[in-house]
C-alpha cells in the first residue's frame, strides 16, 4: 500500500511536470525544434570528407612547359581554390592579408632542373595557425608532384632511343627486374574499413546527437528541481507524505522521456539527410536509456548543490564545457593525454560516444558495449540516489 | 507518559533549536488538545517558524523531543505528515496549473484514493468558494483566494492537524474574515489548528494562545487569561496635543510604551496608581492639556506590547516564584 502510494505520487509528479513544461510553450519549442537545427548546423560542419577548396595562389616564376603542366594539374585538382592575386617578385608573401591558406611557388628555373638533374623543390608556404590542415595540405601538393612525376616518368620512357632497351636486354634478369620495379611509383593499397567514404559525420553524429541531448536533460532537470526550492513548493511537497526518491523519480522521468524521444527523431534525421546508419535499433535504446537516465541524474546532482535554477544553469555551463572537449564527441580520446584522459572517464558522454561508435561503426554486439552500460547505469543510480539523499539536506 | 494515561494530541517537550551560535527555539514545551484553535504569537525572528519546521519534521530540534498524536515529530515524521496539513508563510503551490490542477495533484501526493478525491475536491471547492475559478491557474488567484487554495490543498487529506504559519500576512480585513470562518469550521470538524501571527486582533480569536519572545515560551493561556493580568496595569490619558502627548510622555519613569488609541494616550505602567499620583502633584509637560484619565480595557495589542517590553514576563516569574 505505502509503495503505492509512492508510485502514484511518482506519477502526478511527472505528469504535472509534464504540464509545467505544456504551459511553459518557449522551453517547449527549444526542447522541440533546437535540437534538429543543432544536428543539422553541427552535422555540416563536421560532414566534410577530404580536403576541398582550400584558398590558393600558385606563382609561377619559371614560365616553362613543365611549369605550365603542373600548373594545370594543380588547378585540376579539387584540393585548391586558386585566387586571382598577384604578387610581386621577391616580396614577403601575405596569407592572411589576402585571406590566403596556402601559396604554391613555381621557382625560376624549376624545368632546367629537372632536365639538368638536379630538380629543385617546389616552395610551398602555408599558414600553420590551423595545425591540423597544414600538413594535410602539404601531403596534397606532395601527391600532386607524385602524379606528375609519374607522368613525366612514363613520357620519358616512352621516348627513349632503342639502343637503351637494347642494351637493357644484356643486363642480368634480376637487375632488369630491380631496375624496373624502382622506376615504377610504388603505392599502398588501403582497404578502408567501417567508414569507406572517410566522412567524419559517420565518427561525430553519436558525439552531436549525445553532446544536445547532455545538455538539455542536465538544465531541464537541475531547473525544475531549483524551481521548486524557489517557488517554495518543494518544502510543500516535503510536509507530504510523498518520499523524497519519488520525488527525483518523478522529476527524472518526463526528461528522459522527452530527451528519448527527440534522440529518436535526430537519429533519424541523421539516418535520411546525412545517411549514417543506425544498426540494432534495441541496443542503441538501451543505451539511450541508460546515456539519458545518467545524464537527468546529473541534472538532479547539481540541483542537489543549488539553490535557485540561475545557480543550477551556472554549474551545468561548467560542467558541460569540459565534456565538449575531453569526452571524444568530436575526436578520439585516445589522442588526449593520459593525463587529460582520465578526466574524460568522467563525464557519461564518454561511454556514449564509445558505445554508439561501438554499435554502428563496428556493428558490435552487446559483448562489446557492456562496460558502458554497467557504469552509465551506475553513475545513473549515483547521482539520483545522492540528488535524493541531498534534496532534504539543503534547505531554504 | 504514564500507563493509563491519555496521550496529549501534541505534546512538545524542551524542543531547542540552535543555528550554530544562535538559539532560535530555547526549552519550549507546550501541549495541545484535539480541536483546539491555537495561536502562536510572538514578533518576527522568535523562533515560530523554527517551531513549525521542526513540527512538520522539516528540520530536526537540536534537544529536547515533540509528539503529535503519540508519534514523534523526527523519527514518525512520514507517519504524522499524512496527518498533517502546513500553509507555509509565502505562497507555495503552482503558479502555472489551475485550482483543479493543484488539488488534484496534492490529492496524489497526500494518496488519497481516486474515488473520494474527487468527491472531497469537489466538496472543498463548494467549501472554498473556488468553484468559479476552477480553471483559472494559481498565479492570477487575489492573495485572498490563493490563501483558500493553499488552505484547501493542505486539507486534502483531512489532516488531524493545520498548521498555517502567518495565514492573513497581507490580506484584507474581509479575506481574513473568511479565512477565520474557514479555520473555525475545521475545529468544530475535528481539526486541531496551530495558527502562527503577530496580528493580535487575530490571537484574540483563538481559543488558547502562547507567546514566543527570542525563542522562549513566555505565557500560554486564553487571551482572556492573558489580558486579565493587565488589568489596572494600562491607562487611559485625555492630552492635548496628542502627538507630542505620545512621545513626551514616552520618557516617564515607570511607563513601558506610550500608543494612540482612539484619541487617547494609552500607556503600560509599572504601578498606575503611584504613576498618577505623581503627575497630579506635578505635571511635568508644560505643553501639553492634560483633560482626564481612566483605567483602560486591556486587549491583546497590549499583552504583545506588555511581554515586548519584559514587564509580563518579570510578573510571570515573581509570581511563580
Amino acid at each position: 500500500m505505502k509503495f503505492l502510494v509512492g508510485k502514484r505520487a511518482f506519477i502526478a509528479v511527472a505528469l504535472k511536470e509534464l504540464l509545467h513544461l505544456w504551459r511553459d510553450r518557449r522551453i517547449l519549442m527549444l526542447v522541440i525544434f533546437l535540437p534538429p537545427v543543432f544536428t543539422l548546423l553541427l552535422g555540416h560542419a563536421f560532414e566534410e570528407g577530404p580536403l576541398r577548396n582550400v584558398p590558393a595562389i600558385l606563382l609561377d616564376q619559371d614560365h616553362s612547359a613543365a611549369s605550365q603542366k603542373f600548373s594545370a594539374l594543380l588547378r585540376s585538382s579539387e584540393v585548391f581554390n586558386l585566387q586571382p592575386v598577384t604578387v610581386g617578385a621577391g616580396s614577403q608573401i601575405e596569407l592572411s592579408a589576402n585571406n590566403l591558406t596556402a601559396a604554391v611557388i613555381i621557382p625560376r628555373g624549376w624545368e632546367k632542373g629537372l632536365h639538368n638533374g638536379d630538380p629543385i623543390p617546389l616552395d610551398l608556404v602555408l599558414d600553420g595557425a590551423d595545425a591540423n590542415t597544414a600538413p594535410e595540405i602539404q601531403g596534397a601538393v606532395q601527391a600532386i608532384l607524385g602524379e606528375y612525376q609519374s607522368k613525366a616518368l612514363e613520357s620519358m620512357i616512352d621516348s627513349l632511343p632503342d639502343e637503351v632497351f637494347d642494351l637493357g636486354r644484356q643486363l642480368p634478369v634480376s637487375v632488369r627486374k630491380d631496375f624496373s620495379s624502382s622506376m615504377s611509383p610504388w603505392g599502398v593499397k588501403a582497404s578502408i574499413l567501417y567508414n569507406p567514404d572517410l566522412k567524419f559525420i559517420h565518427f561525430v553524429m553519436p558525439g552531436i546527437v549525445g553532446l544536445i541531448l547532455q545538455l538539455f536533460t542536465v538544465t531541464l532537470t537541475a531547473c525544475s528541481i531549483c524551481r521548486e526550492r524557489e517557488s517554495g513548493t518543494l518544502t510543500q511537497l516535503q510536509v507530504t507524505p510523498i518520499h523524497k526518491s519519488a520525488i527525483i523519480i518523478g522529476k527524472v522521468l518526463p526528461y528522459l522521456g522527452i530527451a528519448l524521444c527527440v534522440e529518436a527523431m535526430l537519429f533519424f534525421l541523421g539516418q535520411e539527410h546525412f545517411h549514417v546508419a543506425f544498426r540494432s535499433p534495441i541496443l542503441l535504446f538501451g543505451l539511450s536509456f541508460v546515456f539519458l537516465l545518467s545524464t537527468s541524474g546529473l541534472g538532479a546532482f547539481v540541483s542537489s548543490f543549488s539553490r535557485t535554477q540561475t545557480q543550477a544553469i551556472q554549474y551545468s555551463v561548467f560542467f558541460l564545457l569540459p565534456v565538449f572537449l575531453l569526452s571524444g564527441a568530436f575526436a578520439p580520446i585516445s589522442q588526449l593525454p593520459l593525463g587529460v584522459r582520465i578526466f574524460s572517464y568522467a563525464f557519461p558522454l564518454t561511454y556514449f560516444c564509445h558505445a554508439c561508435r561501438e554499435i554502428n561503426l563496428y556493428g558490435g554486439g552487446i559483448a562489446r558495449v557492456i562496460w558502458d552500460f554497467v557504469l552509465l547505469s551506475l553513475s545513473a543510480l549515483l547521482t539520483c540516489s545522492i540528488a535524493a539523499y541531498r534534496l532534504r539536506a539543503v534547505e531554504v | 507518559m504514564r500507563r493509563g494515561e491519555k496521550p496529549q494530541f501534541l505534546a512538545f517537550n524542551g524542543l531547542v533549536k540552535r543555528y550554530g551560535r544562535r538559539i532560535a527555539v530555547d526549552n519550549l514545551s507546550l501541549n495541545l488538545q484535539p480541536g483546539e484553535v491555537f495561536g502562536f504569537l510572538g514578533p518576527n525572528g522568535a523562533g515560530k517558524t523554527s517551531t513549525i519546521r521542526m513540527l512538520c519534521g522539516l528540520t530536526r530540534s537540536s534537544a529536547g523531543n515533540g509528539t503529535v498524536l503519540g508519534f514523534d515529530i523526527w523519527n514518525d515524521r512520514f507517519e504524522i505528515r499524512s496527518r498533517l496539513g502546513y500553509v507555509p508563510q509565502q505562497f507555495s503551490l503552482y503558479a502555472d496549473l489551475t485550482i483543479l490542477e493543484n488539488l488534484w495533484f496534492f490529492a496524489s501526493v497526500y494518496g488519497v484514493p481516486k474515488q473520494s478525491a474527487d468527491c472531497r475536491i469537489q466538496a472543498l471547492l463548494a467549501q472554498l468558494d473556488l468553484f468559479p475559478y476552477r480553471r483559472v491557474r494559481a498565479g492570477h488567484l487575489s492573495g485572498g483566494f490563493k490563501q483558500l487554495l493553499a488552505i484547501g490543498s493542505a486539507i486534502l487529506h483531512k489532516p488531524a492537524l493545520l498548521v498555517l504559519d502567518e495565514p492573513t500576512s497581507g490580506l484584507d480585513p474581509c479575506n481574513r474574515q473568511t479565512i477565520w470562518n474557514l479555520l473555525y469550521e475545521l475545529s468544530q470538524e475535528g481539526t486541531t489548528v496551530f495558527v502562527t501571527t503577530h496580528n493580535m486582533d487575530e490571537a484574540d480569536r483563538c481559543t488558547r494562545v502562547g507567546f514566543l519572545y527570542s525563542g522562549k515560551l513566555l505565557a500560554i493561556g486564553s487571551p482572556a487569561q492573558l489580558k486579565e493580568r493587565l488589568v489596572n496595569q494600562i491607562l487611559d490619558f485625555e492630552v492635548d496635543p496628542l502627538i507630542a502627548a505620545q512621545s513626551s510622555m514616552r520618557d516617564l519613569p515607570g511607563v513601558f510604551g506610550t500608543r494612540l488609541r482612539s484619541g487617547k494616550i494609552r500607556l503600560l505602567a509599572d504601578d498606575p496608581r503611584n504613576l498618577i499620583a505623581e503627575l497630579r502633584q506635578h505635571w511635568p509637560f508644560p505643553a501639553l492639556a492634560w483633560h482626564a484619565y481612566e483605567f483602560g480595557v486591556p486587549d491583546m495589542d497590549d499583552v504583545f506590547e506588555a511581554f515586548r517590553c519584559g514587564i509580563l514576563a518579570a510578573k510571570l516569574e515573581s509570581t511563580e516564584v
